[in-house]
């Protein structure tokens, strides 16, 4: 039985800027392939309000994210201990826990899927992911630092993928996105509403705040992160909206794949191979930083071991997916984690916030 | 971990053992040197002609006569030689030694030491240095040369060593501390550094990790390096070493470690970086905008020897589509008649040019260089003509391993060559997504490594912007004032920085 940990060695701190690449990575994963057709469902050619709009939101949630974290002095876990102590902290550890895996399970099997219909139908799942998995594993057990690097990484090598965005402008109708605000507040509101799934990754950052040097500084960068992810977003929407018009682009599972199809040069054509097989390293930040979370979770909760924990969510990981075979079920484990998410940290995390402050009044 | 534990055991056991190879001799002078006698080219040697008789002891093979006829035998005859004090008072050799240690005199004599005793029975000798030095001349470097700067390299003599190092930084900053290493060969081990500048830690973890070295015989630096280092189960070396005194010096200047090894013509160097390993030392004698130019043209080489045959059986065996239509030519035309899939036909042309490297490095120069062009002529049009390769792949093979020989650490381009094969398995599996894999893989093992605690892949990660300044492109001279950040010296600056940085104006 370990002790819960609520200062972490300083050999283990990460510094304050590089908050900004963790926010960041985890912000983009599997889900800037495909954002696109459930917000222009609602609200059309003013999708990009609504991705800034959730932006903003999503600001105002990391601002209290990081009053409740210094007013609380640990992570998660260790400030559920204090404010709802063993029994009722613990459960709402537990559903926190089980989020952060579920999140790492369906990016893992959203890429798989991605991979399957866009480069090799029949890829053998179990092997795949068993390699995969064995990744995510070699990586954490090099500690905290070394997933602050692959989420720098994670950012920094695919980074040349924006360059391939020149391609489909030759080909855009800007016009489409006119009227400008043509759509109702309701319509916007939801789609904000469904934005803001995309932009949940960073919860992350409830785990991984003791690792901070310098927390109270680290602020303005997990802003600037944030920033980056909304500007990536809206401007990515506005060229979506702009190649393929509002009525097709409702119709297309992954408009940031398709796009790739326009690319051409010299030696390479159909870039979306390559694309996809750099995903490989966009992906693997989110899925290494959510298992992290996991087993971190799971090592302050039950002060068991995090390698131990590591494994077994692994394991279980390497057979769910096996298992989740149609992409029915895949969409619906998606939808559920995304709107666990969802309330988690938008409904969830405002009421803690109330909660702690109204703890520290009191005291 | 049971494994783990039985090794840990095992090892207790060994310390446990006394470090005395044969524990049945007992510690007296007497015994030693009846120990030495058995050896024959151990003299033993008394001098009758002179007054008072005096006995001399020593390993004909390790001193040099001259000494011993020029500078000591002629001074023994006198005749005010009643006592050890009175020896020392009339050799003309500084640093004579009396002493009645057995330990002593066994480690001096057994480097070359003479032992003279006045009186057979007495335990107390004195002991003079005479040893031979016999060492190669200071020569060019050969595997880092140069073709503008300076062009001595080191030998395997570690006091030349040190000498070529100290002419180079001729202050009293410059420390150099001493150890005796291997059970066996007890070699000398030296670690330099610069005091004020190197990071106390730094220097302190060298001298830790080389104490606690147990091993038999060092014959080479290359032992120090395999046993120092942070992680021994990687490819990938993490310390540079490297035959240039002058790069030592200007990286001791920078706040790095050396390790200098008796009998090895190559120091160690650390904490260094990954980035530090394409960085040829010639670069500092060019501008740098041509500096910068090689090292770019050095970094993408090392990208396209690891990715270009993974890349061409990726796109080959899955992903035929990815080829433009000008291309997909070209190669049906080469790969019309080839019976084999890519995989085998890229593993059969790599290992082609792994034996005929093999072979150039192991056979003497002369015959080597004709290997490596007939072997390289002949068998590639061969196996091209049998139709066992494509000539596209041939030509990719060949510019891959010629761009492997660029990285101008030996010991890295090695690992290269190496890590190409994974990759290329992975490409056989799934395409280029196994090439991303394995890509994934590699710099997850780079984000682990350290290179004596510090970590490897700065300044890419941790990102230091300020020490990008001498990493993928080397900036001018003025902006090089800081040291890097990776090392934590002591004092920072390397020269004062020149504060007029305001541009001039136009004809003022």
């Amino acid at each position: 039985m370990k002790a819960m940990q609520r200062k972490v060695n300083e050999r283990y701190m990460i510094t304050a800027s590089l908050v900004f690449f963790l926010i960041h990575s985890m912000q983009i994963g599997i889900g800037i392939l495909s954002y696109q057709q459930d917000i222009v469902k609602s609200a059309g050619n003013d999708s990009w309000i609504a991705v800034i709009f959730a932006g903003l939101i999503v600001h105002i949630i990391i601002w209290m994210m990081y009053k409740i974290l210094k007013n609380g002095k640990g992570d998660l876990i260790t400030i559920h201990y204090d404010l709802f102590g063993k029994w009722l902290g613990g459960i709402f550890s537990l559903i926190w826990i089980i989020y952060y895996w579920a999140i790492g399970l369906v990016v893992i099997r959203s890429y798989l899927e991605v991979v399957q219909v866009w480069m090799f139908p029949d890829i053998s799942i179990w092997q795949f992911s068993l390699i995969f998995l064995s990744l995510v594993y070699y990586l954490l057990i090099g500690g905290f630092r070394v997933v602050t690097g692959i989420c720098f990484l994670g950012v920094v090598i695919p980074a040349y993928l924006l360059l391939t965005l020149i391609f489909p402008i030759e080909f855009t109708e800007f016009r489409n996105l006119l009227p400008i605000w043509n759509h109702s507040l309701k319509d916007i509101s939801l789609a904000t509403k469904d934005m803001t799934l995309s932009y949940l990754g960073l919860s992350t950052l409830l785990m991984f705040y003791p690792y901070l040097k310098n927390p109270e500084r680290s602020q303005k960068w997990a802003h600037g992160g944030n920033l980056l992810t909304m500007l990536l977003y809206a401007g990515l929407m506005i060229l979506s909206i702009a190649y393929f018009g509002q009525g097709y682009l409702s119709r297309i599972i992954w408009p940031t794949l398709t796009m790739w199809k326009i690319v051409e040069l010299p030696f390479v054509e159909r870039f979306e191979y390559v694309g996809i097989s750099s995903w490989a390293l966009i992906i693997l930040p989110n899925i290494c930083l959510s298992f992290w979370a996991a087993s971190r979770g799971v090592r302050q909760l039950l002060r068991f071991s995090q390698r131990k924990a590591l494994i077994g969510m692994l394991l279980m990981t390497w057979i769910i997916i096996y298992f989740l075979q149609e992409r029915q079920q895949i969409e619906m484990l998606s939808s559920y984690v995304s709107m666990t998410g969802f309330y988690l940290i938008v409904i969830y995390l405002p009421l803690l916030f109330v909660f702690s402050y109204l703890r520290l009044l009191r005291r | 971990m049971r494994i783990h534990r039985w090794y840990k055991k095992k090892k207790k056991n060994d310390n446990q053992q006394k470090d005395n190879i044969n524990p049945e001799v007992d510690d007296s002078l007497e015994s030693l040197i009846k120990q030495m006698k058995v050896s024959n080219d151990f003299i033993y040697f008394k001098n009758d002609q002179s007054p008072q008789p005096i006995h001399l002891y020593y390993f004909m093979s390790l001193v040099d006569s001259e000494i011993i006829h020029r500078d000591i035998l002629p001074y023994l005859n006198r005749e005010s030689l009643t006592s050890l004090q009175k020896l020392k008072q009339e050799l003309p050799i500084e640093n004579i030694e009396i002493t009645s240690d057995v330990n002593k005199i066994e480690q001096k004599v057994l480097r070359g030491s003479i032992i003279i005793q006045l009186d057979k029975s007495s335990t107390e000798v004195a002991l003079i240095r005479a040893e031979l030095n016999k060492a190669r001349e200071v020569s060019l470097p050969e595997v880092e040369f140069s073709v503008v700067g300076p062009k001595e390299s080191f030998v395997e003599s570690l006091d030349t060593n040190l000498n070529l190092i100290r002419k180079r930084l001729p202050i009293p900053e410059l420390q150099i501390a001493e150890y005796s290493v291997g059970k066996l060969s007890k070699t000398r081990v030296a670690v330099v550094s610069i005091e004020g500048i190197t990071n106390e830690e730094n220097v302190n973890t060298v001298k830790q990790r080389i104490q606690a070295i147990e091993f038999d015989t060092i014959n080479d630096s290359s032992y120090i390096v395999q046993l120092i280092t942070d992680n021994k189960n990687s490819p990938f070396p993490q310390l540079i070493d490297t035959e240039r005194p002058d790069r030592i010096a200007s990286v001791l200047a920078e706040g790095k470690v050396a390790i200098l090894v008796d009998g090895a013509p190559h120091g160690i160097l650390g904490p260094t970086t990954f980035i530090e390993f394409f960085s040829a030392f010639e670069d500092y004698f060019l501008n740098w905008i041509t500096a910068s130019f090689f090292r770019l043209i050095r970094l993408f080489a090392v990208i396209f020897s690891i990715l270009i045959t993974p890349i061409y059986v990726a796109v080959l065996t899955y992903h035929y589509e990815l080829i433009p239509k000008d291309l997909v030519s070209i190669l049906v035309i080469s790969r019309r008649e080839i019976p084999l899939p890519p995989i085998l036909e890229a593993i059969f042309l790599e290992i082609a040019i792994e034996l005929l490297r093999e072979a150039g490095a192991r056979l003497p120069t002369k015959v080597g260089q004709t290997i490596g062009i007939v072997g390289g002529i002949v068998i590639g049009t061969a196996s091209v003509e049998a139709g066992l390769t494509s000539n596209v792949l041939l030509i990719i093979v060949a510019l891959a391993a010629l761009a492997s020989f660029t990285t101008p650490v030996y010991k890295m381009g090695n690992t290269i060559r190496l890590i190409r094969f994974p990759f290329l398995i992975f490409a056989h599996f799934w395409g280029l997504l196994g090439v991303a894999i394995c890509f994934c893989f590699t710099i997850t093992h780079l984000l682990k490594l350290t290179s004596l605690g510090r970590p490897f892949l700065e300044p890419i990660f941790p990102p230091r912007i300020s020490d990008l300044k001498d990493a993928v492109i080397r900036l001018p001279f003025n902006f090089q004032a800081k040291r890097p950040i990776q090392l934590q010296t002591e004092d920072t600056m390397r020269f004062k920085q020149n504060k007029a940085k305001d541009k001039r104006e136009i004809d003022e």
